[in-house]
């Protein structure tokens, strides 16, 4: 019964440290725009759009914080191997990994904008100066976070994997679950705030992403506002019950049917899911309807 | 079948890289055995050397590959690269003294058969499919073995998975503290697959130069060695891992400042803090 109760306290733990890892994350991709929203940043000059956004072509998220995660969780388990108390060596692990991070995203940004001479795109080399760090910032967290919960899930759970293999596994999935539930917000919403709501992006507007703010010109930085208000939190609950739900899971099933338990339970959730999903499709689906074009509407 | 893409005129030519690339890495990978011979662990971070030397080899095959017009699937490449190399590299580090000689022939034969189902079966009908993923197993195949030397000290098998541990002041033998058991590997796996793809993934655009491209290529081979010779203080003495941090420093900081310059070269304008500059007759 004690097992039981320590299990479900770290379970709540580590959803909680999956929660701020999810909103770190997400900020950092759409402040540096990593991700599916980077093909309009990098489209943009293309089509005569010069702004002053950040270009973080590092790879997908998913391989990204893969990297991120797993880089910190092996310096982690490297120094805790040569006797250095654990969180300290968590914070040096992460703070190699973030000074990783911010070497890939420098030389991303210079790469791909200096590759874009031709259409006339210069380098703003303050946006390096005052985006990069930012985004460093925020991915410490990501990182700091995700390796901790790691270490509770091996110490506290006893997960058979070593720690950088663990790591590497959820950091893959923090990536995917910021890429997916986070970047809408940024990519589909705010680049396109220009066009009318509902009218989704046709190809004549291809590239026009968003330049200008409310006063003087758009900085990455202003993304990162918009993004810790809608698609980091959205983000935040989507890794945290991943992480949350799945320990809960095994905590409170595996002893029953030696492990089958678990796997019933998990599949169940996914059903539950599946169900909640298509409720709320349909529901937006008639709630909103198909867009209508300008011109039907007249001609009606 | 898809329509040649030029990314950049001029530069090198691939068989030259892949030469040099290939003899290269193979040396040093070799020069860490000069740790058997000696008794030493110093000269672990030739592994490293050789990792830097074959990403970029890999770099410029994956540009090759994807002039064919795959722009998304430039990170893939990497992934498909390690993904088949670390099977090689694995089965290789039990051949003893002739492992990295083992892990060439071994990857040559994944790629060439993963090669062929992607041309063939799934039917990319890429011309240089084949060639391409061959070189990229090898690539993926010799940086793991290449970093594993350098974090361990050995491409040998029997010692990747020879590790100790220090429990109440008594030194333990345990799988667990070793390169492979503690998946190290699964850290220089993303390492690899990461650095062997961003230098392309990078600077790709219609000014992409070759030398460019190449320097950012030793630049994420030098930063993955400096993840990897913090990683070896675990596994090999005090004093050979800062040697591996040293070089691994000064690497990378040469190698980042030149990628800097050439960035400026090849840019349009290298501005401070000022406002959009709109083109004439654009938008």
């Amino acid at each position: 019964m004690e097992n039981l109760v320590l299990g479900i306290g770290i379970t709540a733990l580590a959803g909680a440290l999956a929660t701020v890892a999810g909103a770190a994350e997400d900020t950092e991709s759409d402040i540096g725009s990593q991700g599916d929203p980077n093909s309009q940043v990098q489209l943009a000059p293309q089509m005569g759009y010069i702004h002053r956004i950040y270009n973080k072509a590092v790879s997908g998220e998913p391989p990204a914080y893969g990297l991120w995660c797993a880089l910190g969780a092996g310096i982690a388990w490297a120094l805790m191997s040569i006797q250095i108390n654990a969180v300290l060596a968590i914070v040096l692990g992460s703070a190699i990994a973030v000074f990783v991070q911010g070497v890939y995203a420098t030389t991303a940004y210079l790469g791909r904008t200096a590759s874009l001479a031709k259409f006339e795109q210069p380098v703003y080399i303050d946006i390096i100066k005052s985006v990069t760090t930012v985004t460093m910032a925020h991915a410490f967290v990501a990182i700091f976070t995700t390796v901790a919960m790691c270490q509770l899930m091996i110490v506290a759970l006893g997960h058979p994997f070593p720690l950088p293999l663990l790591a590497l596994v959820w950091g893959i999935a923090l990536g995917a679950a910021g890429s997916a539930t986070g970047n809408p917000f940024y990519g589909k919403e705010r680049q396109y705030q220009e066009q009318k709501f509902g009218a989704g992006v046709p190809i004549s507007a291809s590239g026009n992403i968003v330049r200008y703010a409310e006063a003087g010109q758009r900085s990455s930085l202003d993304n990162g506002w918009f993004a810790s208000k809608l698609g980091g939190p959205a983000s935040g609950i989507c890794f945290g019950l991943i992480v949350f739900l799945e320990l809960w899971r095994t905590v409170l099933f595996e002893q029953i049917g030696a492990g089958w338990g678990a796997i019933i339970a998990g599949v169940v959730l996914i059903l539950v899911f599946m169900v909640i999903d298509r409720y709320i499709e349909t529901w937006a689906r008639k709630t909103y309807g198909p867009y209508v074009a300008e011109t039907e509407e007249a001609a009606s | 079948m898809s329509v040649k893409i030029e990314a950049s005129e001029g530069g090198r030519p691939h068989n030259e890289i892949l030469g040099f690339g290939l003899i290269g890495s193979l040396v040093c990978i070799y020069l860490t055995y000069l740790n058997v011979l000696t008794g030493t662990e110093i000269f672990s971070f030739f592994g490293g050397l050789g990792a830097v030397i074959a990403l970029a080899w890999g770099s410029d095959t994956i540009k090759h590959l994807c002039s064919y017009g795959l722009g998304t699937g430039v990170p893939s490449a990497g992934m498909i690269a390690f993904g088949s190399g670390v099977i090689a590299m694995l089965f290789a580090t039990k051949f003893g003294i002739a492992a990295p000689v083992a892990a060439l022939v071994i990857a040559a034969l994944l790629g060439a058969v993963i090669g062929y189902v992607s041309d063939k079966v799934v039917s990319m009908n890429i011309p240089v499919m084949v060639i391409s993923l061959i070189e990229l197993a090898i690539v993926g195949a010799l940086t793991m073995m290449g970093l594993a030397a350098m974090a361990g000290g050995s491409f040998m098998f029997a010692d990747l998975v020879a590790g100790s541990t220090t429990v109440f002041g008594i030194e333990i033998a345990s799988y667990g503290s070793s390169v492979i058991g503690g998946s190290v590997l699964a850290v220089i796996f993303i390492l690899g697959s990461i650095a062997v793809q961003h230098p392309f993934n990078a600077c790709l655009g219609p000014g992409e130069q070759q030398d460019r491209t190449l320097m950012l290529a030793a630049e994420c081979g030098f930063l993955s060695m400096i993840g990897v010779a913090v990683i070896s203080f675990a596994f090999i003495g005090f004093g050979s891992a800062v040697v591996a941090l040293l070089v691994s420093i000064i690497g990378w900081a040469y190698t980042y400042m030149e990628y800097i310059k050439l960035s400026r070269r090849d840019a349009y304008d290298w501005l401070d803090a000022k406002p959009i500059h709109e083109p004439k007759g654009g938008a």
